[in-house]
This record gives C-alpha cells, structure tokens and sequence, in this order.
C-alpha cells in the first residue's frame, strides 16, 4: 500500500488513531481497578477478621467491619500460644535461612567447578545433579520418610536442614551455571597467573559478579522452605522441631476447635517474612523470575 | 641469509610443555571435583538415590509390619486401578490438570493485556503478584472461610439476590474441586502475568507499528504478530502450570481438611494418604512413580512442542 506521507488528510488519520490508542487507557485503568478491587476480597476479609473477636466472628456478617481494634493483640497471643507458633516460627526461620543459603553456597561451588574450571564431561556431572528436580516431590517421600525413620534423622533439627539443603541445591546450579558462564574469562585468568588460589578467585572474583542472581536466588528458596507443607509435615510432626505451616495446619480445618479469628491470625503471622522481603525486594524476586525461564 | 624468525623448538620441550599442561589440567580437574563434591554428595544422597530406591520399592508388597522384602511384581500398579473411587481420582486430577494449564494462562494473558502501559502498571503487577509469595497452606486456610457456609462468597452472593445463602462449597462433591481449583488460580494468575509480560517486553515494536500504520486491528495484531511471538513463552508457563496441576497437594489438603472423600480429589493427595495415612508403603512408591511418568512424559511432550515453535519463528 503506497501513501502520501505529507498527504495532510493521512497524517490527520495517524494522529487520531494514536489519540485513540492512548484514551482507552482511561477506560483500561478502570477496569483493572474494578478487578483488583474483586482480586483484593480475600485480604479485606482477613484484615477485618484478624480485629474480630471470637464472639463478634460469629455473631455478625463475615464482610462487617469489626467494632474495635483491640481483639488483634488477643488473637495474636492465642494463635501464638495455641498453635505453638513461636517455636515453630523459629524452627522455619532457621530451616528457612540455613536450606536456602546452604543451597545457593554449594550450588555457587558447584557452578564454579563446571564452569571455571577444566573439568572433563563437566556438562554429564551437571545433568546427574540436575536430574533431581525431573521428579515430582512425591517421588522422594517413601524412600525420605523410610531413610529418616532408620537412620534417627526423623523429627531432628539436622534432618530437616539437610533435606532443605539438598532439594534447593538443583535450580540455583542451573541458574548460576548461566550467570558464571557468562563472566569473562579473563578474570580469573589473570588471577590465576598472580598466583590466587581456586578458592580466592571464587570468593573474591566470580561471586561479587553475579550478586543479583545469587540474592534472588537465596530469596526464592527462602520462599520454597518457609512455605512448605509436604516434606515437613511427613519427616518432622513433633512439636520440638515442626515447622511454621505444619502449626498452622493443626490449628484449621473443619473440626477444629480454635474460632476462625484466631486461624485467620495464625494464618497471617505466617505470612509475615515472605510479604516483608517481597515488599522491601520486590526488584530480586521479579528478577528471580526471570532465571527459571 | 637470515634466521628463521621462530627457532625450532625442539622434541623435547615441546613434550615436556605438554605434559606440564596435562598435568594443570588434571590438577584443574580435581579442584573441580571438590568444588562439586558437597552440591552432588547431598544431591545424590537425598534425591537420586531415593528416586531409584522408591522405584525398587514400589515392586515389593511393603506395607504396615510386613514385606519390604518380598517381590510383588506389577502388583501395586494394578492395584491402584482396581480402587473403588479410582474414577474419582482421575476425573479430580484431570479438572486439575485441565483448569490449570487453561485457567491461569487465560486470567494472566487478558491482565497481562489489560495492564500494559496503564497508569501505575508497576503497583497493579506487584499487587497481582503478592498471592503468590504466600504459602498454599495460608492462602487455602483464608479461602476456606471464604468459602464457608457463612463465608465470604456467600455473603456477597446473598446480598446481590437479596436472601441468605449457606451453599457449602467445599462440602459439596460438585463443587469441591472447582473452588480450589479457583483458589488456585487466585493464587497463580499474577506469576503467569508477570512471565507473559516480560515474554511481551522482548517482543519487536516495529512489526506491531507498522501494522497499526497500516489500519491493522488490535485483533489482528494480538493474533497474527503478538501470539505467535509469545507462544515460546506461553509454552514455559503452561510448563509450569501443568506440573502444578498434577500435583496439587497442599491446598487440597488444608481446604479439604474434613472432606469425606478427601483422598479421591487428587492422585497426589491419594498418594499422600495412602502412604501416610494407610501406611502402604510399597503401594504409595508405586502411585509416585506414575505420576512422576506422566509428569515428565507431558512436560517432555510440551518442550519439543516448544522447540518447534521457536524453529518456525526464525
């Protein structure tokens, strides 16, 4: 299609279909608020029902806006005494903390072997670390619960910190395996022919690199431990050493005991780290999305 | 008349540079070792092996007290088709595995569109994204009071026809697998935006403009130059979700916490309840690795399907 591009009559047309292409914007954001506002129910009923009272819970619509703030110190206190969630928070937190930054530590080393170094069939020794995320996790509960059970690791602090370690260790490699590759070689060449051990160029040239990856990296499983319901609630159900969602779980369901305010609470306690570091590092864990694809 | 300008090395230092060089690269190769040693000990002590051993045990006849030792063949793989509610399991994980590889990829693309270039696009994506980084099991205790008989559903459903409504949707064997399937969705339309946005980020402007030029529908250009560049991306994320949906668990488990028939709402939660609940041990391996195969065989199926995608579009 041939035009006349100082034809005034085409570039009137331009003009009013860019107009149009930018008006709808309004209508656009109208729309999205209007689904958001939908999306965000859930959290208006948790934030109204966390200042509720039992009483009050049961008594009223579950939409009502609650008579008084004070019930939320009281909820907190039950969620916190009831579920056994302070023990459980610092058991999380230290499976958490230790899994993921285990895991990203070793799966670093790792990644600095097959990428930095001459390493024969390096690519071979990558897919046999690799192929344990192939599986689903129900793959692994058997065999996990059975080995735990004869070796006395079951509802051990140890046990757990192990198995955390171990599952995140395969993506991280995946990731810095590509993040390391692509650091130039000279580096750690020359570092090298000053004399530097492997060891020192690894922590002091190829890990300060590729900062960003290895931070969302660690966020990500963080994130993975913290949440999970499945392997601790097989490999570690005594109260000493269970884990946050193991707690929160034994506080809800369809015979529970416990009024809704307070699992309600619970439920929100244990959303706590995970929204803070989302919101404070937002930039890492959409970053981290990226690495996975 | 003149020297040659590289004097000829001879034999010897030249074998002996070579197995100086030999020599640093096996050193070389030994660091390495070490450097992986600790990621593949654990790796393989806690993931291979048990993979290979689940697999053994899923042919002995291991359950409560007895027969880890004794070979059953095929038997727990026949088994698991002659359980009575077994239609149940497999018409529960098939709308799993159905509503996720549909639902969240169809929210996530029609936000994805919506939201692009709004005012505050970057507050709109981290608020759809925020669900996500919550636990399944907190995100499934919420929703299941909302969906309680006096719940958040039908409160609304009841003040929009204007007569109390006590429908208990996670009580009902119609409506069970649907809701959760929908807090799933809840959970996971923000992280399929956020991946089909940046999919749409690395997409060409040019082609688009000049399709607009040429009076080119949003229609047609979303179906004839967005869609066929965004389908790598597409196939990553229906990847994802189709994994996902195989092995729904933990949502299941917390929202269906006192459902009857709780065990048939989906092969990873009969897997999980046979084995634990049931202490069939050697049966619950066996439910494993079916679902491990069907997992990889799609998974695998839609990875070549990508690479063929991404060939035709260069």
């Amino acid at each position: 299609m041939a035009v006349d591009i100082s034809d005034p009559a085409f570039i009137e047309t331009l003009k009013r279909r860019e107009r149009a292409g930018q008006k709808p914007s309004y209508l656009r954001l109208a729309i999205a608020v209007v689904l958001l506002i939908a999306y965000l129910v859930p959290f208006y009923y948790l934030f109204v029902t966390v200042f509720k009272t039992t009483d009050e819970y049961l008594r009223s619509s579950v939409l009502d806006l609650p008579t008084s703030l004070a019930p939320f110190w009281d909820n907190v206190v039950q969620a916190w005494t009831l579920g056994g969630m302070g023990r459980a928070s610092i058991n999380s937190m230290s499976y958490a903390v230790l899994g993921a930054g285990l895991a990203t530590a070793l799966a670093a080393g790792a990644a600095y072997g097959l990428t930095r170094l001459k390493l024969r069939s390096a690519n071979a020794w990558f897919m046999l670390i690799f192929a344990g995320t192939l599986f689903p996790f129900q793959m692994f509960l058997v065999p996990l619960f059975f080995g735990f059970q004869r070796t006395g690791l079951i509802n051990t602090w140890a046990g757990m910190v192990l198995v955390y370690t171990a599952i995140c260790i395969p993506f991280p490699l995946l990731v810095l395996r590509g993040s390391f590759g692509a650091i130039a070689r000279e580096i750690d060449e020359a570092a090298r022919i000053e004399g530097a051990s492997e060891w020192r160029v690894f922590a002091s040239m190829i890990l300060p690199n590729a900062k960003g990856p290895l931070i969302a990296l660690f966020l990500i499983q963080f994130t993975f431990v913290w949440n999970d319901l499945l392997f601790s609630s097989i490999l570690a159900g005594s109260p000493e050493v269970r884990s946050i969602m193991v707690a929160l779980q034994a506080l809800q369901g369809t015979y529970s005991s416990t009024g809704p305010n307070v699992v309600v609470t619970a439920s929100l306690i244990s959303s706590v780290p995970t929204v803070v570091l989302f919101i404070f590092l937002r930039r890492y864990f959409m970053s981290g999305l990226q690495l996975g694809t | 008349m003149s020297a040659p300008l590289n004097p000829p090395i001879s034999q010897a230092i030249r074998a002996e540079a070579r197995k100086r060089e030999i020599a640093a690269r096996r050193r070389s190769g030994r660091v390495a070792l070490l450097f992986i040693a600790p990621a593949l000990g654990l790796v393989a002590l806690f993931l291979l092996f048990p993979v290979v051993f689940n697999l053994g045990l899923s042919f002995t006849r291991w359950q409560r007290f007895s027969g880890l030792d004794e070979f059953g063949g095929l038997m727990n793989y026949q088994r698991l088709f002659m359980v009575p509610y077994f239609s149940d399991v497999v018409i529960n994980t098939a709308m799993w595995v159905i509503g996720a590889i549909t639902l969240p990829l169809a929210f996530g693309l029609g936000l994805a569109l919506l939201l692009r270039g709004v005012p505050g696009e970057g507050l709109f994506k981290s608020l759809f994204f925020l669900p996500r980084v919550l636990a399944p099991a907190a995100v499934g205790t919420i929703w299941f009071y909302v969906y309680a008989p006096d719940g958040v559903i039908n409160s609304l459903a009841g003040a929009a026809v204007g007569q109390d409504i006590d429908y208990g949707w996670l009580f009902e064997s119609h409506t069970i697998t649907p809701a959760i399937i929908m807090t799933f969705v809840w959970q996971t339309l923000g992280i399929n935006m956020v991946l089909l946005l940046l999919g749409m980020a690395a997409i060409p402007r040019d082609p688009i403009e000049a399709a607009h030029v040429d009076g080119a529908s949003s229609w047609q250009i979303f179906r004839h130059i967005v869609w066929p560049l965004l389908l790598p991306t597409v196939f990553v994320v229906t990847i994802l979700n189709v994994i996902a949906g195989f092995t729904a668990f933990d949502l299941i488990w917390v929202m269906a916490n006192g459902y009857p028939a709780q065990r048939s709402l989906s092969l990873a939660v009969y897997m999980y309840y046979e084995t634990f609940s049931n202490s069939r041990w050697a049966f619950g391996a066996a439910i494993a690795v079916m679902l491990s195969a069907l997992v990889i065989l799609v998974s695998w199926a839609l990875t070549v399907m990508q690479s063929r995608v991404e060939e035709r579009i260069r």
